[in-house]
């Protein structure tokens, strides 16, 4: 920014903080470069918004009236503009501005532009977006013979589906619902190829495939690393205190567990292969009080201590 | 691959964001970071896109659903600027022929 700042706001250098505030919302809300392609808008807010940086800081405003700070003040990180990424190829929130519905027009764009996700799902949709490219389907040409494009798609799939595989529904693009079978132990990322399903072919060629992309979704009781399970068993003193079997809840239904006898919160026990695909499942234990302390147990506990009192915090140091 | 940001560095990066407002952001997926390895990473293009939104929403003092659909907006428009501009291409490669074809076309329709 070269001159004055207060020039470059319009405002005069006796202006209040507030009307200083007031001018530059004034210029970003007709001259932000994202919603005014015009580049003398760009360079008007480019201005304003330096100047605005210099002068909204009561010091650092009186050290530039005072001379002390030259007009560039402090340097300003490079500012960024969204729309040098929105009108990129590849921008990940392009969207669809509304030729993708047009029969007559649809398979021109479709075939120029590819198809794009048409606004966002909502938060926690058990989703299928589209975001493939792909060509609309009904090419004229009878000459010309291309392969069908291959389309890409985002898949949820629940926590249990993941582990223990399963089969899911899809509803495709063109409306056309398919049974996906869901191997047992899938993992976030994992792609699954349908053949035949992408676009359709021109010509003599075949239809193109379509990816599956997997994300896995979360599970409120275990949590998966690999084959690898973890849960966390919560359990009542005198479980604790004297051992004995508890229910423990694993992918495949509940199983025994056997609680050792003065087991601890913290402490891990392994049940092998209840897993994934062999893998074990690690069960951490939580000692948990019971709702409410009667005076019998608090009358054991007081009689106790006398005789018995031990340091729960011995090996921390410090 | 281009760069990717984690979530500090793009609060470090970007002078008005602060982690409310960009938990703000993420849940009402107006910012869509991508997932990895139990973190959400920021691509440059995120981080462009959280400027404009803290700049539209200290200046015109817009609330979610209103910066949704304002990002809707933008977003359709900017994809449809990169579509016309590619498709402008396209056509200045051509010879004058075609270029005069269709250009009586668009004539005739508008």
């Amino acid at each position: 920014m070269a001159g004055d700042p207060y020039a470059a706001l319009g405002v005069s250098k006796s202006a209040s903080d507030a009307e200083i505030k007031k001018a530059y919302r004034k210029i970003a809300k007709t001259d932000h470069p994202d919603l005014n392609p015009d580049p003398a808008a760009g360079e008007r807010f480019k201005a304003a918004s330096a100047a605005y940086d210099l002068l909204k800081d009561p010091e650092q405003r009186r050290r530039f009236d005072a001379g002390e700070i030259d007009d560039q003040g402090h340097e300003r990180p490079q500012q960024r503009y969204y729309r040098q990424h929105a009108e990129a190829a590849g921008n990940p929130y392009a969207q669809d501005y509304g030729f993708g519905g047009d029969p007559d027009l649809s398979d021109v764009f479709g075939d120029l532009f590819g198809q794009r996700g048409g606004g966002r799902g909502g938060p926690g949709q058990g989703g299928f977006r589209g975001f493939g490219g792909g060509p609309g389907a009904g090419q004229r040409e009878a000459d010309f013979t291309m392969r069908g494009q291959d389309h890409r798609f985002q898949l949820e799939v629940d926590f249990l589906t993941a582990a223990k595989g399963g089969k899911t529904r899809i509803t495709m693009p063109d409306g056309s619902d398919l049974e996906v079978s869901i191997p047992k132990g899938a993992h976030e990322g994992q792609t699954i190829r349908l053949k035949g399903k992408g676009g359709p072919g021109y010509g003599k060629g075949g239809a193109g495939d379509a990816y599956l992309t997997l994300s896995v979704g979360q599970h409120p009781d275990f949590v998966r690393e690999g084959d690898d399970i973890f849960t966390t068993l919560p359990i009542s003193i005198d479980e604790a205190v004297l051992g004995g079997k508890v229910a423990a809840p694993t992918i495949d239904g509940p199983v025994n567990l056997t609680i050792p006898k003065g087991a601890t919160t913290g402490q891990k026990l392994r049940l092998r292969g209840r897993g994934v695909n062999g893998g074990d499942q690690q069960v951490e234990l939580k000692v948990v009080m019971p709702p409410q302390v009667d005076d019998d147990l608090a009358a054991f506990m007081e009689n106790w201590r006398k005789t018995h009192a031990y340091d729960a915090r011995a090996k921390r140091k410090g | 691959m281009s760069r990717t940001y984690t979530e500090a560095e793009a609060i470090a990066a970007i002078d008005d964001l602060d982690g409310p407002r960009l938990i703000a952001f993420v849940r009402a997926r107006i910012v869509q970071p991508v997932q990895a390895e139990g973190q959400q990473l920021y691509r440059e293009a995120d981080l462009a896109r959280l400027q404009l939104l803290c700049d539209l929403s200290d200046t015109y003092e817009l609330h979610e659903d209103a910066l949704t659909m304002v990002m809707s907006l933008v977003d359709q428009l900017s994809t449809m600027r990169g579509d016309m501009r590619a498709l402008m291409q396209a056509v200045a490669t051509e010879p004058d022929e075609v270029r005069t074809r269709i250009h009586t076309v668009v004539r005739r329709l508008r």
